[in-house]
């Protein structure tokens, strides 16, 4: 091939190819990456810092914490990173499990508390329980009947979900509100954990006592709870969605027996903050004083900066996105899977479906302001909704995020092997077999994620929320779909524009880094799901 | 030098741009030369005795009739007459992109599912033609299973695999000793009785496509297609899958598309040769194909000195 070349030395420094230029652009993008970082790690400690804090302590108190806190923390995060990675792992999930579990209690909590009294979810799961039962019974007497059994699948629950929970909340007699959430939430829970275990250790004996112990220790709260100071309801809460996915993680660690060192690390962590309080109050050193604490996430907007909270608002933010959930999800899935798997490809038709897609993708780049105009024009002038309630703040971004939420779910819904629908058309099952046992369950983990960075899209935005006309300042949380409401980011606009500067500095970065957590977290678990169900090939 | 490297390069994909696509077609020339897509197969190949009995004698249950087939307007297929006999084995050869997977993918209708795909002519399947407004594809395919070039098991556990073809048509009766019997007979039940319940996608390509295979005869249907099975596969998991298409004709039709034509020739009792154009050129027993073809074109398709 280069037999033609002359000969003579083909190395040395002369013969090197200039690199010049590649250097002088990988150092560019290198400095943009650095800009871009810095420039929001910057903004988050300046926030942070006004949030919590942390200098107006004792020199001692810092110091205490540093000592108990800290400095083991790193100590253990260096050993876990540098001698046993498996039991890092194991660290991180032990200590995160409790903390996203905890949050997830405080949510459903707050759903039980305002959304859905207990009394109300009891009969929503009867009624579901007896439509499912009636559905099954017609399932057996008309086996063929195809089209009457989709009439009664949509029918039947809707029906019930109509009629009976007001028949059962009328009736003269209901189990104490404890007796009714074991009942209809720790039983169900109990009976999940049982079948869980039971398929991973394929033993029935080891399923029938998780439930068991799942049920006596929910049932437990009904006598220990006063004594140790917590309401049954808080105790059943912790005990089914705190207590049981981290007691289910522990044994499998040990069950596996990797990376059990792991374990200590929360400990480790929990212990220190213990020590380090006893320590600080030992010695008298006050602590800093905080904006963000458990009185500003639990308490009401107040007009003194010091009793402000943020209660109400984080409440509007859950409610509005029960109702994107219900609202916007099914829409956008069912639109996305329509586009991808049934709208005609080819012809005139195509050619339409291609410029419906087109304007999707532009649809999703729409100023948030002009959705708000819409959903008032929509909703409240035309639709004749409240203005400013959590049932039209959430259609309304519901709209917004519509078009992000068809395209990642068409997304998730392409990256579906073809090899995998030829399979199963090959075995003679029909498009909906195939979409139903083959492209969705595969697709849904990344509509999933998809769906929850969309969230985290629609918890943040503010504008609709001024056009709909959300209050200002809502100081007790809703108590229904159709009262006017606040979410977090409304309250957020409100304070920025008080007088007092505590408001604008402490109160409003309390605010802005509730707001974040609440969204880190969300994507955090959008991108676990995708970690974990993305194809391993 | 850059001049020389560049040109080196180009013709280095066009030799491998072969298969599928419509640039294979102007590439043909080169292939026979190409040492690395075709064995060069000598006339002194070992052929079996699979194929001794007179196979005129037997039951056609595919056949063909003046059969195109067009993707938009280019043609894959020109008039094929064939017809095929029920319990044997019958491979399908020729150079990529002759047509060999289209053909058959008219037989279970594959091709509805491309948009582009457009069949004139006749194909009878047991007598009834496939195309006519009373078949149904769906149920067409329950009667004829299919297993791909690469191994495409779904992304469920190995029994949910083999049973998936039972759920969604709907049949009755014991699933776990049907799912059983199918692994056995795709020869994986030894390797994976302990581990039905991890997923599918955990088997060594080899097994994955066993499992294919496995999934593809769980239902029991009457033909089985397969289009280059091994062509993923190292050569013991080619040897495996060739074993397990000899038994199966025992009591399946079974059509291959193979590249492979040392594995043509073991395996089957017929053999079709499709060559460019999409014209089927030489159809009769395997050992007559190739020991003494009629056409001088398949006599040097088969030795290699296509051209
Ligand atoms: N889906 C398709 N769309 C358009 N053309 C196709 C399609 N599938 C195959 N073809 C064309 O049809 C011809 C035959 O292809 P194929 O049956 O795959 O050949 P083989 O399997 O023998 O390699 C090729 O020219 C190929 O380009
Ligand atoms: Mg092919």
């Amino acid at each position: 091939m280069a037999t033609n070349q002359g000969t003579g030395e083909w190395y040395g420094t002369d013969e090197a190819v200039s690199r010049v230029r590649g250097q002088a652009f990988k150092t560019l993008c290198l400095g943009a990456t650095l800009l871009a970082l810095l420039a929001v790690f910057v903004l988050l400690l300046y926030v942070a810092n006004d949030a919590f804090r942390p200098l107006s302590a004792d020199i001692g108190w810092l110091l205490s914490f540093a000592a108990t806190v800290v400095l083991p923390v790193l100590a253990a995060v260096g050993y876990y990173y540098t001698r046993d990675t498996k039991a890092g792992e194991t660290a991180t999930i032990a200590l995160g499990l409790p903390v996203i579990c905890l949050l997830l209690a405080g949510g459903v909590f707050i759903t039980f508390e305002h959304i859905v009294s207990v009394y109300q979810w009891l009969s929503i799961l009867v009624s579901l329980g007896i439509a499912a039962a009636i559905v099954a019974a017609h399932n057996r007497v008309r086996a063929d009947a195809d089209l009457e059994r989709f009439a009664v699948i949509v029918g039947v629950p809707a029906l019930l979900l109509w009629y009976v929970p007001d028949v059962i909340l009328s009736l003269p007699v209901l189990p104490t509100q404890s007796l009714a959430l074991l009942g209809s939430f720790a039983v169900p829970i109990a009976l999940a954990t049982g079948w869980f275990v039971r398929r991973q250790r394929e033993s029935d004996r080891d399923g029938a006592i998780a439930a068991a112990v799942t049920i006596v220790g929910a049932a437990a709260g009904l006598g220990v709870a006063p004594v140790v100071g917590l309401s049954p309801f808080v105790w059943m809460l912790l005990v089914t969605i705190t207590g049981v996915p981290v007691g289910l993680y522990v044994e499998s660690v040990f069950r596996r027996g990797a990376g059990v060192s792991g374990l200590a690390f929360p400990v480790l962590v929990g212990g220190g903050i213990l020590m380090g309080v006893v320590i600080t109050n030992a010695l008298g050193f006050t602590g800093p004083n905080p904006w963000l604490d458990w009185g500003f996430l639990t308490s009401s907007p107040s007009r003194t900066p010091e009793d402000a909270g943020f209660y109400p608002p984080l409440v509007g933010s859950v409610m509005m996105l029960l109702v994107i959930v219900v609202s916007a999800f099914p829409v956008g899935v069912g639109a996305a899977i329509y586009l991808e798997e049934y709208a005609p490809k080819r012809g005139l038709l195509g050619r339409v479906v291609d410029l419906i897609e087109v304007n999707i993708g532009n649809l999703a780049g729409v100023p948030s302001v002009v959705y708000g105009v819409l959903g008032l024009a929509l909703f409240i002038r035309w639709g004749g909704l409240g203005s400013g309630t959590a049932l039209v703040g959430g259609f309304t971004i519901g709209l917004l995020i519509l078009p992000i939420v068809i395209i990642s779910s068409q997304e998730a819904i392409r990256a579906v092997p073809d090899s995998m629908r030829q399979a199963s058309y090959g075995m003679g099952a029909t498009k909906w077999q195939t979409t139903r046992n083959v492209v969705l369950p595969e697709a849904l983990p990344g509509i999933m994620t998809g769906n929850i960075l969309a969230m985290g899209r629609a918890i943040g935005e503010t504008a609709p929320l001024l056009i709909i006309g959300a209050p200002a300042v809502v100081r007790i949380a809703p108590a229904s779909f159709t009262n006017k409401f606040s979410a977090m980011p409304r309250q957020i606009y409100t304070w920025s524009s008080e007088i007092d500067v505590a408001f604008r500095h402490g109160v409003l970065a309390a605010g802005v880094v509730t707001l974040l957590v609440v969204l880190l977290l969300m994507n955090g678990a959008a991108i676990i799901i995708r970690n974990k169900y993305q194809r391993r090939d | 030098m850059t001049h020389d490297s560049m040109t080196d390069s180009d013709s280095g994909t066009d030799t491998q741009a072969t298969d599928g696509g419509r640039e294979s077609l102007a590439s043909n020339d080169l292939e026979g030369s190409d040492p690395t897509t075709e064995p060069l197969v000598d006339s002194s190949i070992d052929v079996d005795g699979r194929s001794d009995a007179p196979a005129s004698a037997d039951r056609t249950v595919i056949e063909s009739n003046d059969l195109d087939v067009y993707y938009d307007d280019v043609q894959a297929l020109q008039s094929i007459d064939i017809e095929i006999p029920a319990e044997k084995v019958t491979a399908i050869i020729g150079p990529s992109g002759c047509g060999k997977s289209t053909f058959l993918r008219c037989i279970n209708r594959m091709n509805d599912l491309v948009d582009a795909a457009r069949i004139d002519g006749e194909l009878l399947f047991e007598g009834k033609n496939v195309y006519d407004d009373d078949v149904d594809p769906v149920v067409l395919r329950r009667k004829i299973g299919m297993v791909f070039q690469a191994p495409n098991p779904f992304p469920k556990s190995i029994y949910d695999n083999v049973a998936y073809g039972l759920e969604v048509q709907g049949i009755e009766g014991d699933y776990d000793e049907i799912v059983e019997e199918a692994l056995r007979r795709a020869a994986l039940w030894d390797e994976v009785k302990d581990q039905l319940d991890s997923s599918g996608l955990d088997l060594s390509g080899g097994q994955q496509q066993r499992l294919c295979i496995a999934r593809a005869i769980a239902p029991d249907p009457d033909v089985i297609l397969m289009d280059e099975p091994a062509s993923a596969l190292d050569p013991v998991a080619t040897s495996k899958i060739e074993d397990l298409i000899e038994d199966l004709a025992e009591e399946y039709t079974v059509i291959i598309v193979t590249h492979n034509m040392q594995q043509a020739a073991r395996i089957s009792d017929k053999t079709a040769v499709f060559l460019t154009g999409g014209e089927l050129v030489e159809f009769d027993d395997t050992n007559k194909i190739f020991e003494n073809p009629e056409h001088d074109r398949v006599e040097d398709y088969i030795t290699g000195k296509f051209g």
